[in-house]
């Protein structure tokens, strides 16, 4: 303990003999037990169901359309929140989505406990167990720092917390993407947390403060009251998805902008204004009376999530990893007995350093590299990853092509080769497949190959590694940006709107939209099925405005001008190229 | 030497003024953000919409009664700034120190006078008034895990008034404890957390529970008095 105490100072400056620490030891005991002593320790079942008595009915039946009253939304999140349609968890696969850790505490029972070191009894983490879909969590007390930008992103986030005194201050980071309220305003990935867990005798108040540059134009505050329960129990919240309504493939439930017939139900029930009802900062301070907010377009460019100053590695599962570099796509490896299999090479430039992180994995032979498109930014090391590896090769093969067994083989759908003519052969794809699937058995395990025509280009490759149950998908998906559609090459949206439902068929998660299946993105953080169903979400809603707008005649220039992106710009930034490509490929029908 | 650190730290503390011992600085200007309980604060709800509020029969009874032109006539404009609703009024905070012994806190909304005594005995004989009388004590620092703790308050003696703008009242023989807390931000802002407990046997099926939180202010920017409104 730090003694900030004059007097305290004194007395450890001056030996004191045993028999007098005696007399203080007992005297103190006799002080303490005249003297309130709060309880920090925040083990046990802290329970809200009986004291509801804030944001009522948010907190038990839900909140209602179209209430974004004190909430500091910018506009893209109103508009996001306005075509948000709830027949969206009507999905088998938002069904059992799960409240994220800034959510899930408004509206039931935790339990908290703490995990120690057995022989120093140092605090090493406090987990925290949710009644809402059974989540839990962990908050590191031990120091440790955060994950990198492009570690996985889960519904709880990654926390680590501090003692403030008496109040534990947590921080948290890699969130995927959550709701300020479930009435669709959007909390997105890019937001971080502070939380404040403060203890009055059998009360505990839990602050938590939301940073959202991406939807908020200042943090988002809420200050939530629990009980100690003695004895209390957390129930099991299984969740087992349903088909609630029968639809076609990727239909995604939203409004287009300007059709949500639900958004004054708030305010007429209530006998509010409409504008204020509307929400924004200004409806949250002293003096304000109605009237609606000012606009807050929000930030001008995307709130990057990702910031990668070199190439690093990142542990997928035992045996897989993504390579990630500030240049190009991201690197699928993965390192067995049989050799080194990768998937896509960076761009040029960085190809040393990627070969380097790869030979820190294993120095066995690369056996395999697979090209998801021709791209440069995911071919660019082709021809210098190829030199570095070997080819088993015997029999006629050996006989026939005397440098059959040179270089690693760079297997791609047929298409890749036929875009990649303009470049030194060298770089070229040795392997191609024309069907819709290559079978690969590769260091134990099966890995498919499949071919998704006119997406990204009409060369895409899906990598499937089935026992370690990784998919890489080439530009396909990506956390960064809008789907990049080369129409010269032959993508389309609907290609991509395909593919990303192969995907979503593919990934099983463990419950809700997370865990399971784990996703190598072309671009951006490691993922796993709620990113992609983020992405598909978007995608989708984006096409049906462009869509709407064909149909009402609209040009692409006025098009554009009605920005359809304009509530994801704050994350991926101007949507122009791919509302262009939207656009063009829907009038011709893909 | 930890435990004899704590112990020295005690006795030190009480011997201080609660004004030196304070473990945490609660002066100055203070905003509310309103951000939970939205259309109950920044709106007068109608008559009967009291969801939040566990209110016993007698308590509905007295809600659904509410007249604020009655409140008006009699002069009882301020029965929604009594001690146990002034924090959720949409309201700024000014701090101070009225002496070494007490916290006084001021609103601009309604422009009410709170005071914390600390040390002080039992609530003098005296009628009842909108903001009662409050007892203030210092809690911890608790855990020996770092200096803190927070500021208790039970408050009693407080004129019959409503806990939400539309009527839901509390009696007389209501009585509110407070804990006062503050914490910090990594972007340096400060907030005032406010947890309320109001028991009142009379017009409350049980206790009621609510924390309210504050931004601190650089200055006395927006601080604008004004009169108690019964609508």
């Amino acid at each position: 303990m730090t003694c900030r105490v004059p007097l305290c100072l004194l007395l450890r400056l001056r030996p004191i003999g045993l028999a007098l620490r005696g007399v203080f030891v007992v005297v103190l005991v006799l002080s303490s037990a005249s003297t309130t002593f709060a309880q920090v320790n925040l083990s046990g079942v802290w329970d809200n169901l009986g004291i509801l008595h804030e944001d009522w009915p948010d907190r038990l039946f839900g909140p209602e359309l179209g209430d974004y009253g004190g909430v500091p939304l910018t506009d893209a999140a109103r508009l996001r929140a306005d075509t948000w349609d709830a027949s969206l968890i009507t999905l088998p696969e938002y069904q059992c989505r799960v409240h994220p850790s800034d959510y899930a505490p408004s509206f039931a029972g935790f339990r908290v406990w703490e995990e120690r070191d057995r022989d120093s009894q140092q605090l090493i983490a406090i987990h925290i167990h949710h009644f809402a879909w059974g989540t839990e969590r962990t908050i590191w007390m031990d120091g440790r720092p955060h994950p990198p930008d492009w570690a996985l992103h889960t519904a709880m986030g990654f926390s680590t917390g501090k003692w403030d005194g008496d109040v534990l201050t947590v921080y948290t980071t890699h969130f995927k993407e959550g709701w300020i309220r479930r009435n669709g305003i959007p909390r997105s990935d890019r937001a971080t947390v502070v939380e404040h867990f403060i203890r009055h005798a059998d009360g505990l108040t839990l602050m938590t403060v939301i940073s959202d540059p991406v939807y908020l134009t200042e943090p988002m505050v809420r200050s939530r009251e629990y009980e100690y329960l003695i004895g209390g129990q957390i129930p099991p919240y299984p969740c087992e998805p349903v088909e609630e309504i029968v639809r076609p493939k990727g239909v995604i439930p939203h409004h287009l902008p300007g059709t949500n017939p639900f958004l004054n139900e708030f305010a007429d029930k209530h006998g509010l204004p409409h504008d204020a009802a509307r929400g924004g900062g200004e409806t949250m301070y002293p003096g304000y009376k109605g009237g609606a907010a000012p606009a807050h377009p929000g930030p001008a460019g995307p709130v990057n999530p990702l910031k990668i100053d070199d190439v690093h590695v990142l542990p997928v599962v035992p045996g897989t990893f993504m390579v990630v570099g500030p240049n190009g796509g991201n690197v699928t490896v993965q390192v067995g007995k049989d050799g080194v299999l990768v998937v896509d090479t960076q761009a040029a430039n960085v190809t040393q350093k990627v070969l380097a992180e790869i030979r820190k994995l294993s120095d066995v032979p690369i056996r395999y590299i697979v090209n998801t498109s021709y791209s440069r930014d995911f071919t660019g090391g082709n021809e210098a990853i190829r030199k570095a590896g070997s080819t088993i090769t015997g029999g006629n093969v050996a006989g026939d092509i005397q440098d059959a067994a040179v270089g690693a083989q760079i297997l791609a759908h047929d298409n890749v080769l036929k875009r990649m003519t303009s470049i030194a052969p060298s770089a070229w794809p040795t392997s191609t497949y024309l069907s819709d699937q290559k079978k690969l058995f590769f260091n134990g395990e099966g890995i498919d190959i499949l071919h998704q025509p006119a997406a990204h280009t009409d060369g895409d490759s899906i990598v499937f590694f089935r026992r370690s149950d990784v998919i890489s998908t080439g530009d396909i998906f990506t956390t960064t940006s809008y789907p990049v559609i080369d129409v010269a090459a032959g993508g389309t949206i609907n290609g991509v709107i395909d593919a990303l439902n192969r995907l979503v068929d593919m990934i099983i998660p463990v419950y809700g939209q997370e865990g399971g299946t784990l996703v190598v993105p072309g671009h951006g953080r490691l993922s796993d099925f709620g990113d992609v169903l983020n992405f598909r979400e978007m995608t989708i809603i984006v096409r049906d405005r462009v869509q709407d707008m064909i149909k009402k005649g609209m040009t692409l220039e006025q098009v554009k001008a009605a920005r359809p992106t304009r509530d994801y710009d704050p994350l991926f930034g101007s949507g122009d190229k791919f509302v262009e490509a939207v656009y063009q490929t829907l009038k011709k029908g893909n | 030497m930890s435990f004899l650190c704590l112990f020295v730290a005690n006795l030190f503390s009480q011997t201080r003024a609660p004004r030196d011992a304070a473990p945490f600085d609660m002066t100055g200007y203070w905003v509310a953000v309103v951000s939970e309980d939205w259309r109950f604060r920044m709106f007068t709800p109608p008559k009967g919409d009291y969801p939040d509020i566990p209110l016993n029969q007698a308590g509905k009874n007295i809600a659904d009664s509410w007249d604020p032109a009655k409140d008006e006539e009699a002069g009882e404009q301020c029965k929604a700034y009594g001690a146990a609703n002034i924090f959720r009024i949409p309201t700024r905070l000014h701090i101070t120190w009225a002496d070494n012994n007490t916290l006084k806190i001021e609103t601009d909304a309604g422009t009410q006078t709170r005071l914390l005594r600390f040390g002080a005995g039992a609530s003098p004989a005296g009628p009842p008034d909108w903001q009662g009388f409050s007892v203030a004590q210092w809690e911890g620092p608790a855990s020996g895990r770092g200096s803190g703790g927070g500021l208790k308050v039970i408050t009693t003696r407080m004129r019959p008034a409503y806990l939400q703008k539309n009527g839901a009242p509390y009696s007389a023989n209501a009585q509110m404890t407070e804990y006062f807390d503050v914490v910090k931000e990594p972007d340096g802002d400060q907030w005032l957390v406010v947890k309320t407990i109001v028991v009142d046997p009379q017009y409350l099926q049980r206790s009621l529970i609510r924390s309210t939180h504050f931004r601190k202010q650089a200055d006395a920017t927006g601080w604008n008095p004004t009169p108690c409104a019964a609508r």
